[in-house]
């Protein structure tokens, strides 16, 4: 049974007296048996031996030479449990950098007094051939509701999977006269961006910016702005149909996708009927050729070359129809719409880095420190308060194992 | 912050030779044997010495913290050894009383080793501790992990078991 811890009056009193007693004082004449008594048991107390005492001190003054135990051995065993809650920490601390960094390459970019251009050169850009997964290629985002890359949240659900290049062959078509012919693609997409007023002008550079870098053009577009208002720009833009998930992949990150969606229009069929006639034609074209070489009378001749005219526009308008197919699989049309909402601070609207940017920029940062921070602390207080009981555990085990040796066996 | 033995002037040595005997005292009396308590002594000593640094005078005093490291080792042999069951014995004589000594202090000092032997192992510790180490009740119970009104209650009842094993008729 435990003792009780509760002194009583007369236990402190004796106590006192064994006290006074051990420091060589009179105690009262009613307690002189335990003086006695006390002075009995330090008489009692084993001595070292001279040999022993003098090995002791030599081993004192110099500094105890010769470890008895390993290094290991020697270091306090009891304080090594305090590296958890370090180990803890700085596994904490990674663990938040990691979700930090992670998070702000998937977030919507934000400037940090970056221009534009710098920001578009931040997009990761990866051979045409190869799949382009870690810069979130619009078509395999939206078809999956949203990837790794870009959250679109109203995006439509792309058609189906999109060939990478405008000419694919076909492989085991069911169309015969199709079969190993080259496939014709078009490829459209529109997209809507948002973002605050005072990114408006900025975003919008760099959409022209982005467009040049994946070698499309801007076919028209439209702006216009207020500071109270908002404002709204519009682009129809041309982009090469085998650089289009890599540039929505960059457009995308040019603000809050509030839109997205693809189309896909297989054209193989206008193109090789546009071919075949061509072909037939030119055909023809020979055939009256011939026709005219053995031509004898002047009726026959001017039949044939009303003929041939007409066959020569024919071709002409073939020739053209096949040229605009060509061009509707080879650019992509994309449009994209960009709407900055809320009002344009005083300070803000500039493509120059003001200090109202750098204010902003410097909240955003304390903004992620203070993210970090929080997240390291969700891990390292559950943490140490498990590293905290499993030492407190180690300690009373060890302790209790050390006492057992003081009970009966 | 850890308040560290400073060797340099002398803290350690002045810690040496104020506990030594007190402190192989109290080893011998656990340990049973001789050549134990003086390994474990000296094993005390160097564990405090290397150790030094790491002392905070804001846990204890350096005595009993010298002590507690004894304890410690003095515990690690007797379970290293399985000697438990030594403690249960008799102590060894510690040698008849001196010619000069009077015949009732002999008698009396015989009385006092049978009772201390027939303690059990934790009371025997505690007067050990208490009465060969010199320990104050503050510095007992940072030895054994416990309050300090607790180490006194305990060292008060081992007492009053010795004072009645001394006074029973033989």
């Amino acid at each position: 049974m435990r003792p009780r811890d509760t002194l009583t009056p007369e236990q402190t009193h004796d106590l006192e007296a064994i006290d006074r007693a051990l420091a060589g004082e009179s105690v009262e004449f009613e307690l002189r048996d335990l003086e006695e008594l006390v002075l009995d048991i330090r008489a009692t107390a084993p001595e070292m031996s001279p040999a022993f005492a003098a090995r002791l001190e030599r081993d004192v003054s110099d500094g105890f030479p010769t470890p008895r135990e390993s290094p290991a051995r020697v270091r306090r065993p009891g304080r090594r449990w305090l590296l958890l809650p370090a180990v803890g920490s700085l596994a904490a601390v990674l663990v938040a950098l990691v979700v930090a960094l992670g998070s702000d390459t998937t977030s919507p970019p934000r400037s940090l007094g970056s221009a534009p251009a710098e920001r578009d050169q931040a997009v990761p850009t990866e051979p045409d051939s190869s799949g382009d997964t870690a810069a979130a290629p619009a078509d395999e985002s939206a078809s999956s509701g949203g990837g790794a890359g870009e959250p679109a949240p109203n995006a439509a659900v792309a058609p189906a999977p999109v060939p990478r290049s405008t000419t694919s062959r076909k492989s085991g078509s069911s169309a015969g006269d199709l079969t190993d012919s080259p496939r014709h693609v078009e490829r459209g997409a529109t997209i809507a961006l948002e973002t605050p007023l005072d990114e408006f002008d900025r975003t919008t550079d760099a959409v022209n910016t982005t467009v040049a870098r994946f070698d499309g053009i801007v076919a028209s577009s439209q702006i216009g702005a207020s500071d109270t208002a908002g404002g709204e720009a519009t682009f129809d833009l041309r982009i090469p149909t085998d650089k289009l998930d890599r540039a929505l992949a960059a457009l995308s990150k040019l603000g809050h996708v509030t839109e997205r969606s693809q189309s896909l229009d297989d054209i193989t069929g206008s193109f090789q009927s546009a071919q075949e006639r061509l072909t037939d034609a030119r055909a023809e074209r020979r055939g009256l050729l011939r026709a005219l070489e053995r031509a004898t009378t002047q009726g026959q001749i001017d039949s044939l070359k009303a003929r041939l005219r007409g066959v020569g526009s024919q071709i002409s308008a073939l020739k053209g129809q096949l040229s605009s197919l060509r061009r509707r699989a080879d650019l992509a049309t994309v449009s994209l719409t960009v709407r900055g909402t809320g009002e344009r601070s005083d300070d803000g609207g500039g493509t120059g880095w003001t200090p109202g940017d750098a204010a902003g920029d410097a909240l955003r940062v304390l903004e992620v420190l203070a993210g970090v921070l929080l997240i390291g602390l969700a891990i390292l207080v559950p943490a140490g308060l498990l590293a905290g009981a499993v030492a407190l555990g180690v300690r009373l085990g060890r302790r209790r194992r050390r006492e057992g040796a003081l009970d009966p066996s | 912050m850890a308040t560290p033995l400073n060797t340099s002037t002398g803290s350690f040595d002045a810690l040496y030779r104020d506990s030594a005997r007190d402190l192989y005292a109290y080893v011998r009396t656990l340990l049973g044997d001789d050549a134990s308590a003086e390994d474990v002594t000296a094993l005390a000593f160097e564990r405090a010495y290397r150790r030094r640094e790491g002392f905070d005078a804001r846990r204890g005093s350096q005595r009993g913290w010298l002590f507690a490291i004894a304890r410690n080792a003095a515990l690690d042999e007797l379970r290293r050894r399985k000697r438990a069951a030594a403690l249960h014995g008799e102590l060894p004589d510690e040698g008849a009383p001196a010619p000069e000594e009077e015949a009732d202090l002999a008698v009396r000092r015989t009385t006092v080793r049978a009772a201390l032997a027939g303690l059990g192992p934790r009371d025997r510790e505690l007067v050990a501790l208490k009465f060969h180490g010199g320990l104050s009740n503050a510095e007992l119970a940072a030895v054994l992990g416990t309050s300090e009104s607790n180490a006194g209650t305990r060292v008060h009842r081992a007492v009053a078991k010795l004072r009645e094993a001394c006074n029973a008729p033989a």
